[in-house]
């Protein structure tokens, strides 16, 4: 790269965020080596998976969506914080989403190539997942359009195309600024990647009005995927899950659980980094505030569908609540209430607001949380249905906690390989606001 | 020959480009380099709204339209009841209706701007004129295409 000794504002931007760019060091090579230990090791158990069948899961009757849809439903949802961050965000023109745009859009892509896995996965027979899409067969069946998995398979592929096209459509004008900087091989990638942007008034005026359109387009899907989402469960009669709050209530989990990931991405990445000029303690304390309202929503949640269950005058729904509460998944329903409702709490004090170390720690456990209440929505309403003759119970096997953990991993790997692909920071809106 | 007159900060390039325009230059005889976007340009030049909006529009429009009648055509080719529900069962169809609304509307608008903005430019890839972060204002002689 070429280094520029100007000491024009302009300039150092570029030079600061480009230099992320340069010859990985050892610890990074280090983590992506681990990452694609884990990755590979997953792909061997789903390997396992499809050779042996389902019947190497725990999935058994009455349990038959276990961790593999509670890992696509918190994907996705982890997903919801990237269109919210950059689309919504930059219609209410709220300067501090330029430090955390660029990572939250990448971000949203990873999280939905990881959860789009999981339907594959729980098929079982994964060669014929074509099923899903609409196209003419010889039998001349289409799909069922009335399903809530059909929407799904609608809602997700759109939210993946339209991630995709609004975050490289942000990159244009930084690939182009890299093609500039960079020389060699290097410089001939991003001359390409940039498809030969050269800044003139035609481009940038179309390029504003794309970008003010993407947002527009995109804000409504931050309210839908996820709605849809919780229609998987919602259109069921299954107790704890057929209620009319699922889709709000899965709207502001997902914004919740994915505002901490960036949280938990984005530290790191500042302090490895040495990005701190750009993404200052301010900047986090701005996302730390979405992160406390969003557990206010989500704890005003539990307590209405938990209102639901006890004046609804539905034996079923008032036991499913109590078991949630005090069966045999308790211990992880008590873990959700902390993570997700209490701990938060303490961002009220400002203090502890800009304590990066302790909002990072929150961040985890926010995760943590949030994965749990996943698995407490899913799992326990299966557990406990309305026959006694058909309870039951569920525990994951290792191949499904081995694929689980092969998730998180990809995601870090892909996350990882992209800091050393792509300027990390989108540094047109940064000197546009210097 | 072209004169290219190039600034350092904004304020000074708006205040020529003001000035130009006083003189009767125009956008057919101009050609603006920008490191970012400015508004202000467009208001000076007295840009007209560009034609970016029709492609969301009508992606937009032809993403829900197509998409209900994708749908219908398909339940009324196999009229199969399933789960008790009408075969024209409007409210999901309605929703991946909206879903492709989107999609289409977004992708009509991406490639509506490839087009608009003429990229992918080759010219632009094999090493054209690079300003940097500075603000570039190149006079043309004579008249130049008009480009929407």
């Amino acid at each position: 790269m070429k280094e520029s000794k100007a000491l024009d504002p302009r300039e150092e931007v570029e030079r600061d965020v480009l230099a992320v760019l340069c010859r990985p060091g050892v610890k990074w090579l280090a983590a992506v080596a681990l990452c694609t230990a884990l990755v590979l090791l997953g792909l061997g158990l789903w390997g396992y998976q499809i050779h042996s069948g389902l019947g190497v899961s725990g999935l058994m009757h009455p349990v038959n969506w276990g961790i593999y849809i509670t890992n696509f439903v918190f994907w996705v949802g982890i997903a919801h914080s990237g269109t919210l961050i950059s689309a919504v965000l930059f219609l209410f023109r709220a300067r501090f989403r330029t430090s955390f745009n660029r990572a939250a859009e990448a971000m949203t892509i990873f999280a939905l190539t990881v959860a789009g896995l999981f339907p594959l996965i729980h098929l079982g027979r994964v060669w014929i997942f074509y099923y899903l899409f609409p196209y003419p067969t010889e039998r001349h069946l289409w799909v069922n359009f009335r399903s809530p998995l059909i929407w799904d398979v609608f809602a997700v592929s759109t939210y993946m195309i339209v991630s995709l096209i609004f975050f490289y459509v942000g990159l244009l004008p930084d690939l182009a600024i890299a093609r500039r900087r960079f020389s060699g091989i290097g410089k001939k990638i991003f001359a390409v990647l940039s498809l030969g942007w050269d800044g003139s008034l035609d481009q940038w005026r179309h390029y504003n009005r794309l970008y003010l359109f993407l947002a527009a387009f995109a804000t409504p899907l931050v309210a839908s995927v996820h709605s849809i989402v919780s229609w998987d469960f919602a259109v069921s009669i299954v107790p704890g899950w057929h209620t009319t709050i699922f889709a709000p209530y899965f709207v502001a989990g997902a914004i919740f659980s994915g505002t901490a990931m960036v949280i938990t991405l984005v530290y790191p990445m500042q302090r490895i980094l040495k990005l701190e000029k750009y993404i200052t303690v301010d900047h986090f304390e701005a996302i730390a505030k979405i992160l406390l309202f969003t557990s206010l929503i989500i704890s005003y949640s539990y307590l209405v569908e938990t209102g639901f269950a006890f004046y609804g005058d539905n034996v079923f729904e008032a036991e499913q609540f109590r078991y949630r509460s005090f069966g045999h998944y308790a211990h992880l329903y008590w873990v959700m209430i902390f993570c997700n409702s209490l701990l938060p709490l303490t961002l009220f004090v400002r203090r502890l607001r800009r304590s990066l170390p302790f909002l990072f720690a929150v961040s985890l456990l926010v995760n943590v949380g949030m994965w749990m209440e996943r698995f407490v929505i899913i799992v326990n309403s299966l557990a406990r249905d309305y026959d006694p003759y058909a309870w039951g119970t569920y525990t994951p096997s290792f191949v499904e906690i081995g694929i689980t953990v092969m998730s998180f991993a990809l995601f870090f790997l892909l996350y990882l390989l992209f800091l050393k692909a792509v300027p990390v920071l989108s540094m047109t809106e940064i000197k546009e606001h210097l | 020959m072209a004169e290219i007159l190039v600034f350092e900060e904004k304020e000074e390039f708006l205040a020529r480009l003001r000035e130009l325009k006083k003189d009767g230059h125009s956008r057919r005889n101009l050609a603006l380099y920008l490191p970012w976007h400015l508004p202000e340009v467009e208001e000076i030049l007295e840009v007209r709204p560009e034609a970016l909006r029709y492609f969301a529009f009508f992606g937009g429009l032809s993403g829900f339209v197509g998409g209900m009648g994708f749908i219908l055509y398909t339940v009324l080719s196999w009229p199969l009841i399933t789960g008790g529900k009408p075969l024209i069962s409007i409210p999901p169809f309605l929703l991946v209706s909206y879903i492709l609304t989107i999609l289409f509307g977004s992708l009509a608008t991406f490639f509506g701007f490839l087009y608009l903005a003429r990229l992918p430019s080759i010219k632009g890839m094999g090493g054209a004129e690079e300003y940097g972060n500075r603000f570039v204002i190149v006079i043309e002689e004579g008249q130049r295409p008009w480009k929407p």
